[in-house]
């Protein structure tokens, strides 16, 4: 074992962190080799004057202004939770009163389109009466019908209501009963 | 010996009752409990970061930060025992991604090196020395520079070196023993001494 292979050991053992059965084997080294012994001593002294180098004290004004800081940022942290609280349920009061306004009335900008196939596209209601009727049972009477809705399907409406944004735009489907 | 007494001083081993009863109490939203708790552990934290991050600001920057982290994950942190790992710990990533944030610069100095060529006889001054072993400490890489100040400067065993930064002992004991021999190799080119 050269010199080489011992310098990690003797770093370790410099520092005291070598285990004791290896610290045998390198002392007996050490014993013979002047080299590993100067390295040792420098090793040692670079130890020493590392801990010299970090072993002045930090002043008391840096403790107390980590201190402070630490307390403004859990003073703040605190109130956003209520804040929070009060600002969403005025977003909610305001989004609530929003709602209201934009319900449509009979002065706002609404049009009555004609809705497109696509939007209208309504099952065939007549079908179920079609087939009741035609298969309606002897023994029972059909139930009498309003004439208007017997004859006339009921389409559904569909009114497109134009806000101020532009971006938004509200389609209120609902059944037409006949006017 | 002095700096041994520092370092007993910088790093309350365990917890006390009474600062298990403060974690319990801060757990419970008591701010004067946290500061008790921050009181007996902001000196461990603040001259940590300081020695691994090299300057005053970075490390009230990243005292900070732990200290915010450990008033959010109290309930994660045993009252006992492994706190101070647990804050060393974090300390140590605080800083590492501080780090990884800012510049590293190793502050090598011609001047210094080109007066120590002149006059290699000279005995260096007590200041010249420490700002070489300071210097000797910032050419470390993260991993090594963490570990010679958790080992050799705040006195913990390569074992809870090892826990407070997620890693093997047989890596420990490698890291660091490499790092001693590159800082003492530093010390002796810049003094121009040779084996």
């Amino acid at each position: 074992m050269n010199c080489g292979d011992w310098e990690e050991r003797i770093a370790l053992y410099a520092g005291g962190d070598l285990r004791p059965e290896e610290a045998a084997g390198l002392e007996r080294h050490l014993a013979e080799c002047a080299g590993c012994q100067l390295l040792l001593s420098g090793l040692r002294e670079s130890l020493r004057l590392l801990r010299e180098a970090h072993a002045e004290p930090v002043e008391e004004a840096h403790f107390t202004a980590v201190r402070a800081r630490v307390f403004a940022e859990l003073e703040r942290g605190r109130w956003p939770l209520w804040r929070q609280v009060w600002v969403y349920g005025l977003a909610a009061a305001a989004m609530a009163l929003l709602l209201l306004a934009v319900r449509p009335k009979a002065h706002n900008r609404i049009a009555v389109v004609t809705p497109a196939p696509v939007l209208t596209a309504a099952p065939a209601p007549p079908q179920p009466q079609t087939v009741r009727q035609s298969v309606a049972p002897r023994h029972r009477k059909p139930r009498p019908k309003p004439a208007a809705e017997a004859e006339r399907p009921a389409e559904p409406l569909v009114v497109k209501l134009l806000t101020d944004d532009p971006n938004v735009v509200i389609y209120w489907i609902t059944e037409s009963k006949g006017d | 010996m002095t700096a041994l007494a520092f370092l007993a001083m910088a790093a309350p081993r365990g917890g006390s009752e009474a600062c298990a009863r403060a974690i319990e109490a801060a757990r419970a939203g008591d701010l004067a409990a946290f500061e008790t708790v921050m009181r007996q552990y902001e000196r461990m934290v603040l001259v940590t970061a300081l020695r691994l991050l090299g300057n005053v600001e970075d490390a009230q920057d990243a005292s900070q930060e732990v200290f915010l982290r450990l008033y959010r994950n109290l309930n994660k942190v045993e009252a006992a025992g492994n706190f101070s790992g647990w804050l060393y710990r974090v300390t140590v990533n605080v800083c590492h991604d501080m780090g990884r944030k800012r510049t590293v610069s190793v502050p090598m100095e011609d001047g210094g090196m080109a007066s120590a060529a002149d006059d290699p006889q000279a005995s260096a001054t007590g200041a010249e020395r420490q700002r070489v072993l300071r210097m000797s400490l910032r050419m470390l890489s993260e991993k090594e520079r963490a570990v010679v100040v958790l080992r050799d400067l705040e006195g913990l065993s390569t074992e809870e070196v090892a826990r407070a930064l997620g890693s093997s002992e047989a890596t420990v004991r490698s890291q660091i023993s490499k790092a001693r021999v590159k800082m003492r190799d530093f010390v002796e080119r810049y003094f121009r001494r040779r084996v």
